[in-house]
């Protein structure tokens, strides 16, 4: 029932169901529909004080109606990913809309998140349904298998799901002290059994520049 | 927009997923992202522009000593060699600027001179030397590279007129020059409106003009990539930008009365 109008705009068609999406990302909508807004990211008062504590905060609505309901933030462009029981993981800034039948909590990502830009704490989604994540450029989608683990710039990192361990991996040596660095000194490596999605652009991190 | 897709639902990836073997090799995977395809060879990379990659890839500044024979025959720019890195080893990598658009680009024993913040990678087959043109690199010899652009590239022939910010650069053309439009480069007044503003400005009297053979790059904004600053060209007579005064009459002492720039602005 998620469907791409474009490649910036989500279609959600509804027929009495319920979908969660970004506080403010409606557009447009035909039909009748009702907005609430869900305190905390909807994962109930445990989830609202992790989320208030870890700064992984995502402030969510619960859109319910019958018609079709459209979504887009700042023309991102949209990628649709479909769960079944597993998890997704995905920055919160990232994350458009999700079923409603979707779990989402908070977990640690250790210094990964910390080069990132994005804090220490990620976003989860999981359960079966259907997800909207959201890339500044069209999202590049690489699969890890064990042969082919991948290695991945912070900064455009936006989501990943399956069973993938995320190493940190840092080039500093003498010559970036001595300022000829390579650019390209903070890399998360995948290992194992996934997907990855990259967006085409950085934003801005801590070692961005190192 | 027109909406043919409308109704048909799209639940499947918009791009499909990407793995080693399906990776295009020295391709776009889509029009912000571009895949090179290393097996033991080398790339000349502008720093912070891979996103990521698979196998084994080595990252090193210019100035790490085993690359000294590379560097002499291909890298030629040493004011923007803390810009620069090598990639080197077998994999694939994928490159993107700022949700901009990139292209790939062949040479065939040409030239072609780049803005350049604009050129992302290139093979080192070609040579990169500084365009005399302050701000541009030139690229020579035979090889690709990877430039990106805000909006599809435009390719032109001379003889053309283009706005400054929407160059992103020429090839085999010898002649690029500024075009002031003659009525309002002309007299007090002329000089007067351009200071000031005063009057009306149109906002494009001023224009990079080429003639002869060649191609012409446009992009189709005016939105510009961030210039970064790659320091000054060395100190010496004749060098455009370089030497006291920017390259201006510096030889010439100001005598107490004159005005200077100002007085030859308005053609005293």
């Amino acid at each position: 029932m998620f469907r791409l109008q474009g490649s910036k705009t989500l279609a959600v068609d509804l027929t009495g169901d319920a979908v969660k999406a970004k506080n403010g990302s409606m557009v447009a909508y035909d039909g009748r529909m009702a907005f609430k807004k869900m305190s905390g990211g909807g994962d109930g008062l445990r989830g609202m004080v992790t989320r208030r504590l870890t700064g992984e905060q995502m402030v969510m609505m619960e859109v319910k109606g019958q018609g079709t309901c459209y979504f887009a933030d700042r023309a991102s462009e949209i990628s649709l990913v479909s769960l079944h029981g597993e998890t997704l993981y995905v920055e919160a800034s990232n994350l458009l809309a999700t079923d409603a039948g979707l779990r989402t909590g908070t977990s640690f990502t250790g210094l990964r998140g910390g080069a990132s830009g994005n804090g220490l704490f990620t976003t989860t989604v999981e359960g079966t349904g259907q997800a909207a994540i959201m890339s500044d450029g069209s999202a590049v989608v690489l699969r890890v298998t064990p042969q082919y683990p991948l290695n991945v710039d912070p900064g455009a990192y936006i989501a990943h799901q399956g069973s993938l361990q995320q190493h940190f991996q840092s080039g500093v040596n003498f010559r970036t002290l001595m300022g000829e660095g390579s650019g390209e000194s903070f890399q998360i490596r995948f290992e194992g059994d996934g997907l990855v999605y990259v967006q085409p652009s950085e934003r801005n991190t801590v070692g961005g520049d190192v | 927009m027109s909406t043919p897709e409308r109704g048909i639902p799209r639940t499947s990836r918009p791009e499909g997923i990407f793995d080693p073997m399906t990776l295009p090799s020295n391709d776009n995977v889509n029009a912000y992202t571009f895949c090179v395809e290393l097996k033991g060879s080398q790339w000349f990379l502008q720093k912070g522009k891979m996103i990521a990659y698979y196998g084994q890839i080595d990252f090193n500044g210019i100035g790490h000593g085993r690359f000294e024979r590379l560097i002499r025959t291909s890298f030629h720019s040493p004011l923007h060699a803390s810009d620069w890195v090598v990639a080197e080893g077998s994999g694939k990598m994928l490159l993107a600027d700022r949700a901009f658009e990139v292209n790939s680009f062949d040479l065939e024993d040409g030239n072609l001179t780049i803005r350049s913040g604009n050129l992302l990678a290139y093979q080192p087959t070609l040579a990169l030397k500084q365009s005399i043109v302050p701000g541009f690199l030139t690229l020579i010899g035979t090889g690709k590279f990877v430039a990106a652009s805000n909006g599809p590239v435009v390719f032109m022939e001379p003889p053309l007129r283009v706005d400054p910010q929407a160059l992103v650069g020429w090839a085999d053309c010898p002649s690029p020059c500024h075009h002031y439009d003659h009525g309002y480069m002309t007299g007090v007044m002329g000089g007067l409106r351009s200071l000031t503003g005063i009057g009306g400005t149109s906002g494009e009297e001023h224009q990079f003009e080429f003639v002869g053979a060649g191609t012409v790059l446009l992009q189709s904004t005016e939105v510009l990539m961030p210039e970064q600053a790659t320091g000054a060209v060395p100190h010496e007579p004749g060098v455009p930008g370089g030497g006291p005064g920017g390259g201006q009459h510096g030889s010439t002492p100001r005598m107490p009365g004159q005005l200077g720039d100002l007085q030859r602005r308005f053609g005293l």
